[in-house]
């Protein structure tokens, strides 16, 4: 059964020729017949399944539309054309802790991002011991999150999210948080996710984390997907492409230099 | 309908986020929640001063009329005024996670209704202590506060909406309201309005006077006035027709029959919807765009 299916989608994004951010500068700009905007397709053509229970790993260089895609799945962007379907509890681990209120203290905070992840009060609360203790946060959680350091911070909003029982996990670069150890223990989690069969859906610069991970990658470039199939060869391959243009422009660099 | 039905699967978060608005408005302040008291207050006692003290307003229960006022007028304004920074101020929930948008606005809305609630809490104290008689015409109160709520969401949902797109909005918000005030009978009572001339001086007065009939009427369709009109009549003249002071029974029955008050009850409660709807559509339309354009 396919959890994840993502049919013909585009997305584009209307860039204003000029930042617009007041009425004034808006007024300005059609007086000056600034009207116009960039057109910028993040996502061309974009069409893949997920089954249930598979890890897939997305690559690409910056600006290639990974994380709008990954948008596109936690149903925080909308697609221009074409469809995407999610079944079942989607767990986006989008820029963790950024929901979290810097006035609130941990506890309310997990409740507060817990409800936004589709939790109740109940869950919640029943949940709380496991996640405060996987944060390994139990002395500061009636402390405001200001008081927080970055750390803690992500820690938390980690915690939080895998202990939502979630049946999709959509990560963005969140592979290495924390400190070694979090970072051991977080990616211990995900393995422990995986045998559970559930479904993982990663977008990371990490490429031994992908392959260790994930059997299957896709490999995005500008926005449409380079190469969609087992997560070794995908690594690999965008390896040797990576390298080739390094060397490209080394090459250029060196014949630019002047000789002596 | 399925919007509706999505709001409600998400009131858990609703539910989260008013209770940290309320939580939060008030933080490293000493006095805290009393602050949602005390603001209303200071400003009923810097109008009271004005009217009372310096002016010399020798009309009875005048407190009693200026508090009256304020009450709704201070929901009102404030929640349109919280809706400028209820999406712009959450915009890391927006772009972390999925929920209807709407809740934002609504979130808003409830906490402010929620104040409103300890503030005529205290008002009923008040009036104990004054030895008011509290009565049935008091229910008046719902529908007038039903009346301000359905056109403050409509007014939140598109000042938020606009807000994430232009940080104008917030200024041009806070002036109006400010002119709004006075476009509604909040310090003064309704009466005086619907008796006033313009005494024409110049071309804009006399422009003024030329419209003032139809001024009159849109003064009243106006959905503000007619809630603070319903916490007046309610709390104050025991369910009365609010135009006139009791007192001057002849010409209340006069503009009675010019300004048939129920006709205008009714205007301004579809006025209401429509701005609530309007309001709802605009912010369904444009938060598509909230998590890119934010």
């Amino acid at each position: 059964m396919s959890v994840i299916e993502v049919q013909h989608v585009w997305k584009q994004y209307r860039r204003p020729h000029k930042q617009v951010n007041s009425l004034k500068e808006a007024v300005l700009a059609m007086l000056r017949g600034q009207t116009g905007y960039e057109e910028f397709w993040a996502l061309r053509d974009i069409t893949f399944t997920v089954e249930a229970g598979e890890a897939i790993g997305v690559v690409g260089p910056n600006g290639s539309g990974k994380s709008t895609l990954l948008g596109l799945l936690a149903r925080v962007l909308k697609a221009t054309l074409g469809s995407i379907t999610v079944a079942g509890r989607v767990c986006p681990l989008l820029e963790l802790g950024t929901g979290f209120h810097p006035e609130l203290t941990g506890r309310e905070n997990v409740f507060l991002n817990a409800s936004l992840l589709g939790l109740n009060q109940r869950e919640t609360a029943r949940k709380y011991d496991a996640i405060v203790e996987f944060a390994e946060l139990e002395e500061v959680m009636d402390s405001p999150v200001k008081t927080y350091s970055t750390g803690m911070v992500i820690r938390l909003g980690f915690s939080v999210a895998v202990h939502l029982d979630p049946d999709v996990l959509l990560i963005d670069e969140v592979l290495g948080v924390g400190d070694e150890h979090f970072q051991h223990k977080s990616f211990g989690r995900l393995l422990e996710f995986k045998r559970q069969g559930k479904t993982i859906f990663v977008v990371s610069h990490n490429l031994d984390a992908v392959r260790q991970l994930c059997e299957r990658a896709i490999w995005l470039d500008r926005g449409r997907i380079v190469k969609d199939t087992d997560s070794e060869e995908v690594v690999t391959k965008y390896r040797g492409a990576v390298e080739a243009w390094e060397r490209s422009l080394a090459d250029a660099r060196s014949r630019d230099a002047p000789p002596g | 309908m399925s919007e509706l039905a999505e709001v409600w699967r998400y009131r858990e978060v609703m539910g989260n986020l008013v209770r940290r608005n309320l939580k939060v408005r008030y933080k490293n302040s000493v006095l805290g929640f009393l602050w949602s008291l005390l603001n209303p207050l200071m400003q009923i006692g810097v109008w009271w001063f004005l009217f009372k003290i310096i002016l010399g307003n020798e009309e009875p229960n005048f407190m009693a009329t200026l508090i009256c006022g304020f009450i709704p007028w201070f929901f009102f304004s404030q929640t349109v005024l919280d809706s400028t920074g209820c999406v712009t101020q959450e915009m890391a929930l927006v772009k972390k996670a999925y929920f209807p948008r709407t809740i934002l606005p609504l979130a808003s809305l409830l906490s402010n209704l929620i104040h409103l609630g300890f503030a005529f809490a205290v008002l009923i104290a008040l009036f104990a202590i004054w030895r008011v008689d509290i009565n049935v015409h008091y229910w008046l109160v719902i529908p007038s506060t039903l009346l301000i709520t359905v056109f403050a969401y409509g007014l939140s949902a598109m000042v938020a909406a606009w807000s994430v797109f232009y940080a104008d909005v917030k200024f041009v918000v806070g002036n109006l309201l400010g002119l709004w005030f006075f476009l509604t009978p909040v310090v003064y009572s309704l009466g005086g309005v619907l008796d006033g001339q313009v005494k024409v001086t110049n071309w804009l007065t006399g422009l003024m006077a030329h419209w003032l009939p139809v001024i009159k009427k849109i003064y009243l369709l106006d959905p503000v006035a007619m809630g603070i009109v319903g916490y007046r009549s309610a709390l104050l003249y025991g369910g009365a027709n609010p135009i006139m002071k009791p007192e001057d029974l002849a010409r209340q029955v006069e503009l009675q029959a010019q300004y048939p008050f129920a006709h205008y009850v009714l205007g301004a409660a579809m006025i209401s919807v429509a701005v609530s709807v309007i309001g709802h559509l605009i912010f369904r339309r444009m938060s598509d765009l909230f998590a890119e354009r934010g």
